[in-house]
């Protein structure tokens, strides 16, 4: 009797694994996860929201960047470029960053210009630096490129009643977002966060 | 006899009448709670330092002629025709991360931020793709499946016809957009990915299967340029 019992039980699990897999089988398989992500075990992001706001004193953080970077040359999303420590920062007396220190960051989002004098820009992000915990240090940092829209958004209404003139400063475009090495970027830091 | 029966219809019509509204009173305030917790939830995770309002509103979709008030007013508007496509926290989370990116963006700039509103409104194609990419961070930091966002689009956004001269971009494109961007930042969640028996994701993958196979070549060989999806 038992015996019989677990025949059936036997069938129906055969019964029941198999009709799982005919339904996955029909599901849509993403080639991207199956042939690049697959068993590679990546770590769930950092979430941030153990967050206390109770003290929002900041210091701000100075760097450069090691090498120019300009929106419309050679540079993608996703790109890796390291920045520069310009002084030593302390908390509670150590020192946590010290003056030279390289700091890797990520170019998150270019933002090309765009017609009637928008600027680019270039949003940095990932900064990581030691003994810093991403969720006290700001989050991203953007770059901007000249704002030719301040005169050239006046100049289209002016000419709007002159058609098609006002549409003629759809061509001009906005400035390229570049960062020097020269040119010091302030990141906040949030020490009690 | 007449008179009495009369007096019982009239005395149960506003009674009844008072119920319906107080019931819809109350699931309106159901909702806007709802919206409020989510949205408060995004600003503070993502260290927001500018105010920002959440409002649901009841009224379909926003008048052709309305400036769209997370710029005007800084505050994320849900209409009822928005939120109907909403069923999960995830993906009300990638609604209100997209408002609260344009709301940013008119703090900032000359004028108190009233040039950047007018960049939006002037090239808002250019800044849809960078809301999207914006709101997929919003959402991971407040510890959201980024993965929403795709979905949500996916079921409410229809295909536009052209691309190249649209002031808006096609759906196709905006979310293989969001799929590298997630592909490039947050692999985890497409590794360990809790929609992907879900019907409307399924879709996605359907529906973007050339998109995703040009993401794949870029990958594979190692190319930096900038994919021209379809």
């Amino acid at each position: 009797m038992n015996k019989k019992i677990h025949c059936i039980l036997q069938i129906l699990t055969v019964l029941i694994i198999g009709t799982q897999y005919a339904i996955s089988a029909d599901l849509v398989q993403d080639e991207i996860v199956s042939e690049l992500l697959k068993d590679k075990n990546y770590t769930r992001p950092c979430v941030n929201t153990g967050y206390n706001y109770k003290d929002t004193k900041y210091r701000t953080i100075r760097l450069t960047i090691i090498a120019d970077i300009n929106s419309e040359k050679d540079v993608y999303e996703g790109q890796t470029v390291y920045f520069e420590s310009v002084d030593d920062v302390y908390l509670n007396r150590k020192r946590i960053l010290k003056k030279g220190d390289f700091i890797p960051a990520r170019v998150e989002t270019i933002i090309k210009s765009g017609m009637n004098g928008i600027p680019a820009s270039i949003i940095f992000g990932n900064f990581k630096i030691n003994n810093i915990e991403p969720r006290q240090l700001e989050d991203t940092y953007e770059v901007f490129g000249q704002d030719r829209s301040l005169w050239v958004f006046p100049l289209k209404w002016a000419l709007t009643p002159l058609p098609p003139t006002g549409s003629l400063t759809n061509f001009i475009k906005g400035g390229r977002a570049k960062l020097k090495t020269n040119e010091i970027i302030e990141l906040k830091f949030y020490p009690h966060r | 006899m007449k008179k009495i029966m009369l007096l019982l219809i009239l005395m149960i019509i506003p009674s009844y009448a008072l119920a319906v509204t107080d019931e819809e009173i109350i699931q309106e305030q159901s909702i806007q709670s709802h919206i409020n917790d989510t949205g408060s939830r995004i600003l503070n995770a993502n260290k927001i330092e500018q105010r920002v309002a959440f409002v649901y509103d009841k009224t379909e979709k926003q008048s052709l002629l309305k400036i769209d008030p997370s710029l005007t007013d800084r505050q994320v508007v849900l209409y009822s025709g928005n939120y109907k496509f909403i069923q999960n926290d995830d993906e009300l989370a990638a609604f209100l991360s997209r408002g609260i990116l344009y709301a940013m963006k008119s703090y900032r700039g000359f004028f108190n931020g009233y040039l950047s509103a007018l960049q939006i409104k002037a090239a808002p194609k250019k800044f849809e793709i960078v809301a999207d990419k914006r709101a997929v961070d919003f959402m991971v930091n407040a510890g959201y499946d980024p993965i929403g966002l795709i979905t949500f689009i996916q079921k409410s956004c229809p295909q536009k016809r052209f691309d190249r001269f649209s002031n808006k971009n096609l759906t196709s494109k905006r979310l293989a957009v969001i799929y590298e961007y997630i592909y490039m930042k947050y692999p985890y969640f497409l590794e360990n990915n809790k929609y992907f028996e879900n019907e409307h994701y399924q879709n996605f993958l359907l529906t973007s299967v050339n998109n995703r196979r040009m993401l794949l070549n870029k990958i594979k060989s190692g190319s930096k340029e900038e994919l021209d999806y379809e």
